[in-house]
Formats: C-alpha cells, structure tokens, sequence
C-alpha cells in the first residue's frame, strides 16, 4: 500500500502544467454568466462552475437606449462576487479570464463608459463582441457538439438565437455557413413595443405576431430554402422551454421540442403575468420578462419554415469561448475553412472570375508560406491575405476602371464569416493595393492603421502582386511553384513548358512593391518538364 | 361497477407528535430498559413536551389571538387544536408523575439512588445543608416582591420559582403578601448530601424551602409552592427589516425571554389564592394550568441520569465503530479518490468527517473549503479545523444558520469567532433556514481540480454525531460536484439557481422531484409493473406527498413508511391507503436520518436527504436531496431501510384509529428484530469478517533513515 504513490508523483507533475483552470464571463441581455472550466486536460473542456446573476441590462439599453448607473453598479457588484470564485481556483493570469459582453452592451450609447467603469472597479476587461463576430461564435458553439447527434441533422440547418433586442439567424448548407444575418428583432424590443403602443394585454399577441411575420418573411426571401430545414436554437429562453417539455432531456445533446408544444407553452406564458412567471418557475424578473415574446418570436419561425420540431442546444456563448481557448487545431480548420467558404459566397455575389480568384489565393498562400523568415507574421494574417486574394478583383462588378478602389468599399461594407471589422479593413486594403499606387500616408483608410497594420499591408500585398502577375493570363496555367533565394533574389522556378514572358513582365511592373518590402527582386524562371 | 372515491383523509399534526411523545414515554415505563435509561426517557419526553409548547403551541396562540380560524388539513380550527392539546397534555403529565413517583423514584431508592426531602435529613446532611445554602444559595437567590400596582418583574422561561405567602407578626398587622424567589439556573438542582454509601440528594428548591425562614425573619410563611412557566418562542424575525441580521439575533433572544406565557405548572398544594394571584399577573387561563405532584422540569432529570457509575442500570455502550470502506493509515482524500464511502452513524464513528476537513486544512493542494453549520458543538473540531485552513490562507466560505431554534446563542459565537480568522462567514440566506449538510473540498491534483464532497442528514456536531442516527456521504463524483458548487453558490448569493444534474434542492425543487417519483412508480403499476415505496423521515405532515401517496396506493403501489415522529397520513383506510404501512421506531439512539426508495422499475433509486416531508422544509428552508448511486453503497441504504421494518421490539404501527399499536415481539429471542441493534451488530460483524480474512501481518515501525534500504 505504501511506496507506490511516490513514483506517481513524478509523473503528476508534468501532467499537472497540461491542465489549467479559465473562467469566460458572458455579459448578456438579462444576466452576467460565468463558466469555471479545466481545459487543456485529457478530457478536453471540463466545466467546473456554472455562475448566473440576473441584470437588467437588455431592458435598459432596449428601452432606454443607455445602461442606468444602477444597473452597471448591479454588474460591477456580480462581477466583484465572480471574482471571489475565480480566486478560488487561483486563476490569476489575465489570458485565463475572458470575458465578453453582448448586443445589451454593444448597443448601449454609454458603452465604453461603462465597459471602463467595469475595468476599473473589477480589473476584468469586457471585450464588447462586435455584430459581425456574433455568427462566428455561435457557429463555433454549435458546430463542435453536432458530431455526437445520434440523429444526424438535415443538410440545410439554421442555428438561431432570439436576443433582447436582435435576432440572429445563420444558414448551414452542406456544411458551410452560406448566410448570416442580424435582425432588428428582440424581446425586449417586441415588449417595449408593446408598451409604448399602450397594447390591451388581449391584443398584445396579436400585434408581435405581425411584427416577427415580418422579419421572417424577410429572411424567407433572402434564402432559399428547398424542403424545411432543422432549427438549432440557442438561448435561456428556450432551454428553459425544453428543460419545462422535456422531463429527461440529456443536456450534451439537442433536445427534439414539438412546434405544437410550444405553442401551448408560449399561449400559457403570454397569458401570466411577470411576477406569476418569477414565483411559479423560479426565474429572476429580466429572464420572466423576455421569455413570453422570444419564445412567441421561435414559434412563428418554426411555423413559417413549416418545421415539426426545434431543436434546443444546451450550448452557450461561454462554450464557444471555452472552445476558442482551447486553441483546438480542428476547430481552426474548419473555421478557416467556413471563413473561405464565406468569401467565395461573397466573390459569387459580384461575378467575380472564381477559378482566376482562387489561383492568386493559392498561389498567395504557397509564397507567404515560403517567407515566413521574413515577415514573420502568424497564421491569421495567411487567411487575410487569402480572403484578399480570393475577393482582390470584385471591383470589376462596378467598372473595370478604378477596379481596386470598387473592390475596396464593396469589401469594407460586406460582412465576411470569421473576419472581425479590424480585419476586414486589412482584407480591403490588401485588395486595393493588388495594382495601382503603393500605399501612402495620404491614402484613405490606410492613414489611420497603427504602424504595425501599415506594415503588415506592405508585407501581404507585395505578395498578393506577386501572385497576381504570375496568373496575368487568367487561366492558371502556373502551378508546382518552387521557391528559392539566392543572389538577393527570391527565385519562382514554375514547371511550364511555354513562354513566359507574359508573366515576367507583369512581375516587373508589380514586383517593385515586393522588392522595396523584402528587399529581394522577384524572379520567374521556367523549368523544362523533362529537365525534372 | 362504480367505485366511491375516498377523500383524503390528515391526522392533526400537533395530536400525533403528542402520540410520538407518548411513545418516548412509553420507553420509560418499559421494565427491560435499564433504569437510568428509563429516566433518561421521561427526561425527554418532559423536554420535548416544554418545546412543543414554546414552538407549536405558542404558534397556535398566536393564530387564535389574530383571529385566524383557517382550519388545518385535518379540520381543526386553532381553537379546537389548543383544546385537544390541553386534554392530551394535562394526561401526559399525569403519566409522566406517575411514572416517576410510583414506578422509577422507588426503583432509584432502591438502587441507591435516593431524592431526599426536607422532612428525611440527618443531622449531619442538615448541618452541611445549612453550610451549602448559606454559602452558595443565599447571596444569589433573592425574593422578588411583586406589588400589582407595580410593574410585574421579568420571569424566566422553563425556570422553577417559589412562589412564597407571608405575613407579618401580630394582630392588626397588613395583609399577607405574596414574595417570589427564584431558583437561579446559576445553581446546581440536585444538592449532593453527605451520605452513607448511597448517592442522596436534595433538590435546590426543597433546600431553599428548608431554610426559608432566613429571608422573612419576622413574618409567618403561609404557604410556599414552586411552579414553572413555559413563554412563546415561535418569534419570527422581520428579516426585511433586519440589515444586520447578527445583531437582530440577539435581540430574539431576548424576545424569547419575554413572550407570552402559554403554560403554568404548579405545585398541586397550591392554594386557590396563589394560583388566582399568579393566573393574573401571567395572564393565563384555566386550562393552561397544569398542577404538579412532584418536582418540576422533568427535563433536568437527565443529569441524574447521566451520573457516573451505575453502570448495570444504563445501556450497555456500544462505541462507534470504524467504516471498512475507510483504511484508518490512509489520507481520507486518498480514499475518496479510490471510491465513495458512506458512513451510517452513531454505529460507525463520525470521525472520518472530522479528519477529511482537518486534513483539508493542512494539505497544500487544497485551494477552497465550503460548508454548511446548522448547529455545531461549542468545542467543534469541524469549525476549529475550518479556522485554521483559512489562517493558512485557504479560501474558505462558511454559511452559519443563525436561526435554528434555540441554539442561536451559540452560533453567534461561533460566527464570530470564525470571522475573526478570516473564515469568509454567510449570515444564511434571507426567508429561509439553511439546513442541507454540505461541505465541498477544492484540491489541485495531477488531473486538474477534483473537488470532494460530504452530503449528510445531520448536522456537523460531533456529539450528536454519537446519539443520532445519521447518514455521511462522501464522494469526489463529477456530477454531483458540479451541482454542489451550484448549490452553494446559490444559496451564498453568487448565481441564480441553476439546473441540477443529480441533486435536488428546496425550496426550488425538492418537492416536484419528489412528487414526479411517486407518480412515476403509480404510472409504472398501472402498466403492470412492478413497485415500491420506502420512506423514512421524521415527520410527514406535506399535503401534496401525502395526496400523492394515498393516489400511489389506490393505483396499488406497496408504501412502506418509517416515521419516528409526526404523521399525518392515515394508514390502512379501504380504497386510500390500505396499501400504506406506517411505522415509527423509539429506541436508545434518536432516528435522524432522511431516507427514500423508489422501485422504478428496478433501478431502485435511493435517496439521502436533509429535509422532512413538511411544508417548512419543502417551502422555507434550504434542503438538498442527493441520490446515491454507488451500487455498494446503494445496497447498503436498501438494507438498511429494510432492516427497520423488521423490527419488532421498538416498533410502533400507527392504525386505522390514528393511534400507534406497539408491534409484540415474539415469544422467543430468536426471531426478534430489534434494528438499532442489528445495525450495529452488521457493522461490528463486517469488520471481524476483514480482520480475519486478513493475513496476520506486522508492520514494524522503521526509523526513517532505513526506510530506503
């Protein structure tokens, strides 16, 4: 019995550095949520504690337009309390707290003001999530989970989420994220409607019925959908109708809720008052108030796609956080992926020449990968360079004149899957500097990048030049690229049998931004097929 | 054919705890009990009849003064209860005299044990009476006069008091008065004498009566009687109103010194004189009177019992014994980390408990201790461990109840005691009573954080660890971690309460689980199936698991019940609960522990728990129901449930008239069943079963320096 444990704690050591303890707080509508979680461990994610404290930030900025002092003092106080239970479990480094607040938030006309209040009494930063990274979360909440469904899921799916004052919706067709949309529809919203309409209770029903008829009759045109697809929900308001239908859900997995069971559950919560909500399902007065108009909203949804069922994950935001700590590979993957997938959709919208497109993109990645000793810049700026290339040339939509200047503001006013607005202006920039003038200070847009994005755009379009004269041809008649350096040259040696002059002069009006960059004169060389 | 339905039929809570009560002292007129033992019980039935009055009685007063005549499920109004109370109680204390008087006094004498009188002392025990008296009684008993005109002065709740009639020499002189004195708790109620062999003692007012005429020297005593007076102690406190809940603790304290006067026991030779004088300045009516043949305050008679020595008239000890699930040489972390352990208290020994939170304050890894107290010793090794993990800088959070009942004072001075060593102290939880048993332990291991639990159904109190029976449960499983640390952040205010995966919480809950239970073993007899019910709990008065539990029996469910103390389901009525069994056990250790079974279709679901089936539990306090899942250990509780309805030497069954049938044992010893005994027995017989499975192996102790050689 004794002896043994002494060798066993050697090994615990080492394995003990692989584990950590993180904490990702959600900022949201109606509460301030906490996951304490152990990542990095054999088992994967393993949530610790979950935390939950009722807040009245939806209705304040939903209502009001702006956050009340007393509501933010009501945060800052949840905040201070989280922070006991994460001292607990000695989570002190500031990379193992995320913390993230909302569309309440993000909304509010005080936000910084009150994002900096919570910094300075808490010393916890909340990252306001901005509109266009909303998709990309939920999908990456999402999207992990679907694999254990035993039933497997429709090829056309939309995951949803009925916020207090917006409505989320992303189409997943074979896979890819093919649309994402933020609707102006939320509960509190619905509910402050009502309220200013001075609505008699007996028609209150009726009136946020025609109000969400309309929104979804917009989102019913701007996709096509062949047969109902599955509904994924997310959100308190729905689990808490699955958790009320269902007696043994198994929260790993989607819970299967009829459509006619919630419209029961909806008349029946429509129909009881806020405090009779609070005291017979023991749910704090934001949550009560929004349940009855965001489950009124997933009905009719649900009705107008002509589903049977929704589905309800259990997963929350703070899942798609864990899951982004992690920093797990395939995940990456496949969000680069979706983030591809998304500007192909995009290029798609503007004709743009697909197969020439995703040449450059490839043939970007296949030099940026080669120069990594040079720019020495990480992963995420390869998948900007890439989603530059693949949209590089969308300007021509507009006029073939001025052609980089069009794609740059069809760019920056699009909204690209997984890119975040910073990173779209980068994206936009990349594309309209693929010809025409080298950037200067004077040029829009790039005069008010910090100098280390100025000079990651120098770095990423001088290849994306690069890339783009070797396919002047448009016929992507360049491929097996080998590149190597010598002489203060960076030499391509393609395998092509004819003549490439075509592309050799393009790379001397294009290659001088590459040279002044990475001080190395591009050369092109053929090589004979036999030769190899 | 038309079936007639029954209504639901209740027993009146408050007459079916006096018939508990009853049972306790029927334990003390049972000629096979050891002596001392028996006196023990009247002592209890005696203090237990004094906090029923404090508690439910002046709850009833109070309802009748506001004039509520809402009528309880039984349909008596407040009134009628009080009534049915008064008839039953004023027969309960007769028995409880005659009990003592003629049947356990005359015993004692003859065991040498002998309550002297004033009348039966020698000379030498009058000389030292005189010398005790002078010294230790006289500068601390003092005569309060009451004049009527005056403000009436302060009597104490439950202490004896003589009430003394005197008047002055000589004709002519003013009218006799009346003068009370009161027998201070300060000094000891049994006065030891001098005696020759036997223990002989004199009972301090009897000592005080002898030597009365030290404080009236002038005066003629008329009379000189003793009586007691039990106040309202059902005092609610505003807590709205309260921002610092500590200090309006001790303010109920006071208030408990204060309430009305809902009982008057007095001597039976009281003239009509004193009783009219005392009626009126206490406000009491007739029937609230209780005339007393012999000494007052029952209850005190416990020290007696407990005197050192008489060994052959109390019960044979049985010790607490070790778990075999706990290796005594190894951390108790260690083995919780190997498998679950669950201890059946008193037979098994409470100290596990004690030693996993005292290991926890030393060990290095562990980052965080939280716990519940409800009611703790004033010396608790549990709270003293805890204060010394949080001067070693560990976080440690401890919610104290400072409301339960009676030992407020305590745990005020605990609360502060462990603020004052960093211990982050909860103040309970506003409109309701923390009463679920729980301490979570946070450690850092090779695997990440592992977080250890104990769930029980009694309270951390080491000594009462030794007279209840109680269920520990302890466990380092996942899920039930994670629901744990839900529910105490929860209830300490950090997070609304969340969905749980394995436990069930009051006043959330608790009751809809339990409910869903039972329906869910109706449902299955109704398809066929098989099913079952046990249940053991101290009290059953909730009207919605009782209407479920008769709608279970008409569907045919089996029910079997374990109820020690109040009931207010009826058994055994055709067509409503002639599938009910109700069973109460009364023996040397108290039944404590919350218990359920559920057949569910052969999965049989147990249950520990903290909480009765009565709506206070239900509705106003904070329970936990945690399942035990543990195949071994789920066997265990099985059995152990089993085991109490075999019992047939301390069992009662409660019958078709509302009133409990002792259940006879049988002729011959070999097919008794007395639980509590073969409980222990179990234990003590496992743990010979591993001694000699085990090799005899000796285990030097080796100076460390060898170790590694």
């Amino acid at each position: 019995m004794n002896g043994a444990p002494q060798e066993s704690k050697v090994v615990s050591e080492m394995e003990r550095i692989s584990s950590k303890s993180v904490a990702v707080i959600d900022v949201g509508t109606t509460s301030i949520r906490m996951a304490i979680a152990q990542i990095g461990g054999p088992g994967g994610i393993k949530i610790m504690e979950q935390l939950d404290q009722a807040v009245n930030l939806g209705k304040d900025t939903f209502t009001l337009g702006a956050i009340q002092k007393t509501t933010a003092e009501e945060c800052v106080q949840t905040l201070m309390s989280f922070k006991k239970v994460i001292r607990e479990y000695q989570i002190d480094e500031e990379k193992n707290i995320r913390a993230v607040a909302t569309s309440a938030v993000r909304e509010a006309s005080n936000r910084d003001a009150f994002l900096d209040r919570l910094y300075i009494a808490t010393n916890i930063e909340v990252e306001a999530v901005e509109e266009a990274e909303v998709p990309r979360l939920m999908y990456l909440t999402v999207a992990s989970s679907l694999n254990s469904e035993s039933k497997p899921l429709n090829s056309d799916y939309l995951i949803v989420e009925v916020g207090g004052g917006s409505t989320e919706i992303l189409l997943i067709q074979s896979g890819s994220v093919v649309f994402s949309h933020t609707y102006g529809l939320g509960s509190f919203r619905l509910r402050q409607m009502l309220e200013s309409y001075g609505a008699p209770i007996s028609s209150r029903k009726e009136i946020m019925e025609n109000y969400i008829d309309r929104t979804v009759a917009q989102l019913r045109n701007e996709v096509s959908l062949k047969e109902p697809p599955d509904i994924i929900v997310l959100g308190g308001d729905v689990r808490f109708a699955a958790n009320r239908l269902l007696s043994d859900w198994n929260p790993g997995k989607l819970a299967r809720i009829r459509l006619s069971s919630v419209s029961r559950l909806t008349d029946k919560v429509l129909a009881m008052s806020v405090d009779d909500l609070v005291s017979q399902y023991q749910l704090s007065y934001p949550a009560a108030e929004s349940l009855g108009p965001a489950l009124l909203t997933h009905l009719i949804l649900g009705r107008s796609l002509r589903v049977k069922e929704l589905l309800v994950s259990n997963l929350t935001l703070r899942d798609g956080l864990l899951e982004e700590m992690t920093e797990n590979r395939e995940g990456k993957d496949m969000f680069r992926e979706q983030t591809i997938r998304s500007a192909i959709e995009l290029g798609r919208k503007f004709n743009f020449d697909e197969p020439h497109a995703l040449h450059v993109a490839n043939l970007c990645t296949a030099i940026f990968q080669s120069l990594q000793g040079e720019h020495n810049l990480d992963q995420r700026y390869e998948l900007i360079l890439k989603v530059a290339a693949i949209l590089h040339e969308i300007g021509t939509f507009i006029d073939l004149k001025g052609q980089h200047k069009h794609s740059m503001y069809l760019i920056r006013n699009s909204y690209l899957f997984g890119i975040s607005p910073k990173d779209l202006i980068l994206v936009a920039l990349l594309a309209r500097y693929h010809r025409g003038a080298t950037p200067r200070n004077t040029h829009e847009g790039y005069a008010n990048l910090d100098r280390m994005s100025r000079i990651v755009v120098s770095k990423l379009a001088a290849i994306l030049r690069v890339a783009d004269a070797l396919d002047q041809s448009h016929n992507q008649r360049l491929k097996d690229l080998q590149c190597s350096r010598g002489n203060g040259c960076f030499e391509i040696t393609a395998l092509c049998a004819s003549d490439l002059s075509l592309e050799q002069i393009s790379l001397s009006q294009k290659g001088t931004l590459f040279d002044e960059v990475y001080g190395m004169e591009v050369r092109l060389r053929g090589a004979k097929v036999d030769a190899i | 054919m038309h079936k007639k339905k029954q209504k639901a039929k209740f027993l009146n809570r408050e007459l079916n705890w006096l018939e508990f009560n009853q049972r306790v002292l029927d334990q003390a007129f049972d000629p096979t009990i050891p002596l001392l033992e028996r006196l023990k019980f009247l002592s209890i039935s005696s203090s237990n009849l004094d906090q029923f009055f404090m508690v439910r009685v002046g709850r009833l007063k109070l309802l009748e003064q506001n004039q509520k005549t809402k009528l309880d499920p039984a349909g008596y109004s407040p009134y009628q209860q009080i009534d049915a109370i008064s008839k039953r109680a004023h027969r309960m204390v007769e028995d409880q005299y005659h009990c003592f008087l003629f049947d356990l006094d005359p015993k004692l004498v003859k065991n040498g044990i002998k309550r002297v009188t004033s009348n039966m002392l020698n000379s030498q025990q009058l000389e030292y009476a005189q010398r005790y008296f002078d010294a230790e009684v006289m500068p601390i008993v003092t005569p309060m006069l009451i004049d009527p005109g005056l403000k009436i002065p302060l009597l104490t709740n439950g202490d004896i008091y003589l009430a003394v009639r005197v008047k002055p020499q000589g004709n002519g002189a003013p009218e006799a008065r009346i003068v009370i004195l009161p027998i201070s708790k300060a000094i000891s109620r049994f006065v030891t004498l001098p005696g020759t062999g036997a223990y002989e003692y004199l009972l301090c007012e009897d000592l005080v009566k002898l030597f009365l005429g030290k404080y009236f020297p002038k005066e003629i005593i008329l009379e000189c009687i003793t009586f007691r007076i039990t106040r309202n102690a059902d005092l609610d406190i505003e807590e709205d109103l309260a921002p610092d809940l500590l200090h309006e603790m001790k303010g109920v304290i006071l208030a408990r010194k204060t309430g009305a006067c809902l009982r008057l026991e007095i001597s039976q030779s009281a003239t009509l004189t004193i009783i009219t004088f005392l009626k009126r300045i206490l406000k009491v009516k007739r029937k609230d009177v209780y005339p007393i043949s012999g000494p007052l305050a029952l209850s005190e008679f416990t020290i007696l019992s407990g005197l050192q020595g008489y060994s052959d008239l109390k019960f044979q000890p049985w010790a607490p014994l070790r778990s075999i699930g706990i290796e005594p040489t190894e951390s108790m972390l260690e083995t919780l980390s190997d498998h679950d352990v669950l201890l059946l208290h008193p037979y098994e020994s409470f100290d596990p408990v004690v030693r996993l939170i005292t290991e926890s304050a030393n060990d290095p890894d562990v980052l965080s201790i939280k716990q519940t107290l409800y009611r703790t010793t004033a010396n608790s090794s549990i709270a003293a461990a805890l204060k010394k993990a949080a001067e070693r800088g560990k976080n440690v959070t401890v919610i104290v109840e400072l409301k339960a009942r009676f030992d407020e004072e305590q745990n005020i001075e605990w609360a502060e005691s462990l603020e004052h060593s960093g211990v982050q102290v909860i103040y309970g939880i506003k409109g309701f009573k923390t009463h679920a048993k729980l301490c979570i332990i946070l450690r850092r291991e090779a695997h990440g954080i592992i977080r250890y639990m104990h769930f029980g159904t009694g309270n951390y109190n080491e000594s009462t660890a030794k007279l209840y029976s109680d269920i520990s449960y302890l466990t380092c499983n996942e899920e039930l971690g994670q629901d744990a640390s839900s529910f105490f952040n929860t209830i300490s205010g950090l997070s609304q309460p969340q969905p749980y995966r394995k436990l069930e919480a009051s006043p959330t809950g608790m009751r809809s689980k339990i409910l869903a239970l039972v329906e869910s073993e109706v449902e299955r007899k109704k398809q066929g199936q098989q099913a079952h019910i046990m249940a053991k709990v101290n009290s059953l008065v909730d009207p919605q698991i009782i209407k479920a539990l008769y709608q279970a029996s008409i569907a045919g469910v089996k029910i079997d019940l374990n109820i020690r103390g109040t009931c207010c389901l009826q058994p055994g009525i055709p067509k409503l609960s002639e599938n009910i069994r109700v069973i109460s056990i009364v023996d040397r250790f108290l039944e404590h522990s919350r218990l359920f079974y559920f057949y569910h279709g052969g999965e049989r679901l147990t249950f520990i728990s903290s909480a009765d089936w009565m709506p206070r539990n239900l509705d106003r306090r904070i329970e936990l129901l945690i399942p035990v899942e543990t195949p071994s250990l789920r066997d265990r509780l099985v059995s152990t449930l089993k085991t109490y309805f075999r019992d047939n030497t301390n069992a009662w069954e409660l019958n078709l008239t509302g009133q409990y049938d002792r259940i006879n044992s049988p002729k011959t010893k070999r097919g008794t069943c007395r639980s509590q005994e073969q409980l222990y027995r179990q234990v003590e017989g496992s743990i010979q079963e591993i001694q000699s499975s085990r090799p005899v192996a000796f285990e030097p102790h080796i100076a460390p320096s060898e170790r590694n050689l």
